[in-house]
């Protein structure tokens, strides 16, 4: 933004006009706004779910997405910049996602405007070179998450990691833990919050901590906002493959190489081979890049693959559970999983879901 | 007053302030602040929050401050109103504030 010369109010002339719009509900506005995005370096993100526009004489000059509580898609018309219009959006925004319950809110923009967004009372949490940035408006939270995990810090010289979302736990999620645990000093695992699967977090991560119950050297934290979270990687959730190509991955990635990994001492980070999902799939191929090759202030994490576990020479995946249990296959059910989640199952099952 | 709630008050914009409340993790008040004048006007703008604070009897809270170079008759505006929408109040003693 530039500076106005002094004693000139740049505003003095401007008529703006702010609203929302649903892009469902109003198609038309949605080709304006494709425009006005195109003209910034800006795709339409399909997760949008509306948006704040900013009209002068009728034109849209500016636009703001919101997915709930993540900020997308900023844009200001080329001949509006250094204007106040960028802080009167971004207001408009923030009182939108609070009148929503969203306070504590995520943005993404390119790393080249993350001055601007920093007027918005933003602070850049993680950066894929080039492409994008994630920030977020509370800078009290990412250090407090940072600050409680490390109280569960283990000694030891190798420190394992693992996400999962356990939708639901199965023998294979515990195959790869087992594996894990044996060679590590201590062995860290998320459960992943986001409540977009089957089963809910209570019951996922009640059923991962049931099932590593009697292996000494683990821990089994809870998911945030900040692993595998709508907000660090949305294509996840999407199951968009090209999402994931495109680097948010990168973001999700980062976000635990440079926060969360030292805040436990996290040294190596296990992942089954992922021959089913395809989303999964591209996330544990882009997993090694991120966490090892790409530059980064923060020390190079490994990446161990886990050959997936077979039962009857079949790959042992949550996806497949979930399949014979949609089928009423309990039978089948049985082979895959562990006691516990067995029975969680089986009770799931006679309350018809 | 007891804050229960996320509330803001206030703009991005220039000599406004955006000020986020919610309810304290551990009992204290955290303050947090971002200003474009903090070299200048850090503490002072610290000690106008806190004596906000103080008069509204607010001894636990989270707090985030984006100032855009507000003067300290508006800080006190913004503290009081996001306060007073977190703390869901009702009756109101204007005679404090």
């Amino acid at each position: 933004m530039t500076d106005a010369p002094p004693g000139i109010d740049l505003n003095a002339d401007i008529k703006l006009d702010f609203h929302t719009v649903s892009l469902t509900e109003s198609p038309e506005v949605e080709a304006e706004i494709r425009s006005l995005l195109h003209d910034n370096g800006l795709d339409l993100d399909e997760q949008v779910e509306t948006f704040v526009v900013c009209r002068e004489k009728g034109r849209i000059v500016g636009c703001a997405g919101l997915d709930r509580d993540v900020v997308k898609d900023v844009a200001v018309a080329p001949s509006l910049r250094g204007t106040a219009v960028s802080l009167r959006l971004g207001s408009v925004v923030l009182k939108l996602a609070a009148a929503r319950g969203h306070h504590d809110l995520f943005l993404y923009c390119r790393p080249d405007t993350v001055q601007w967004f920093r007027g918005w009372a933003f602070y850049p949490l993680v950066e894929v070179p080039g492409v994008i940035t994630l920030m977020e408006n509370n800078p009290l939270n990412l250090p407090r998450y940072v600050e409680t995990l490390s109280r569960e810090r283990r000694p030891g010289t190798t420190i394992g990691g693992i996400v999962m979302n356990a939708n639901p736990f199965t023998l294979g999620h515990r195959f790869v833990a087992e594996s894990a645990a044996k060679v590590c000093d201590w062995l860290h695992v998320f459960v992943v919050k986001e409540e977009a699967a089957e089963f809910s977090y209570s019951d996922r991560f009640r059923l991962v901590t049931e099932g590593l119950a009697d292996i000494a050297n683990v821990t089994v934290h809870h998911g945030s906002r900040y692993i595998i979270s709508r907000a660090t990687f949305p294509g996840y959730f999407l199951k968009d493959k090209a999402a994931v190509e495109h680097g948010f991955c990168g973001i999700d990635l980062l976000m635990f190489r440079e926060h969360i990994a030292p805040a436990l001492g996290i040294n190596r980070r296990y992942v089954g081979n992922e021959p089913l999902d395809a989303t999964t799939s591209s996330y544990n191929a882009a997993m090694k890049h991120w966490l090892s090759e790409a530059p980064s202030a923060s020390a190079p994490i490994e990446t161990i693959v886990i050959e997936r576990l077979t039962v009857d020479g079949a790959p042992v995946s949550a996806s497949n559970v979930r399949a014979l249990l949609a089928r009423g296959d309990l039978g089948g059910v049985e082979k895959l999983v562990p006691p516990t989640t067995f029975a969680f199952l089986r009770q799931y099952q006679q309350a018809g879901r | 007053m007891e804050i229960v709630k996320n509330a803001i008050a206030g703009t991005l914009e220039s000599s406004d302030v955006l000020v986020k409340v919610s309810p304290s993790q551990d009992g204290t008040v955290t303050l947090h602040i971002q200003s474009e004048v903090i070299k200048q006007f850090g503490k002072q703008i610290r000690a106008t929050v806190m004596q906000t604070l103080e008069a509204l009897s607010v001894s636990a809270a989270t707090i985030v401050v984006s100032d855009k170079g507000a003067l300290d008759c508006v800080i006190r505006a913004r503290v009081q109103a996001a306060v007073l929408r977190a703390a869901d109040a009702q009756d109101l003693d204007w005679n404090v504030l």
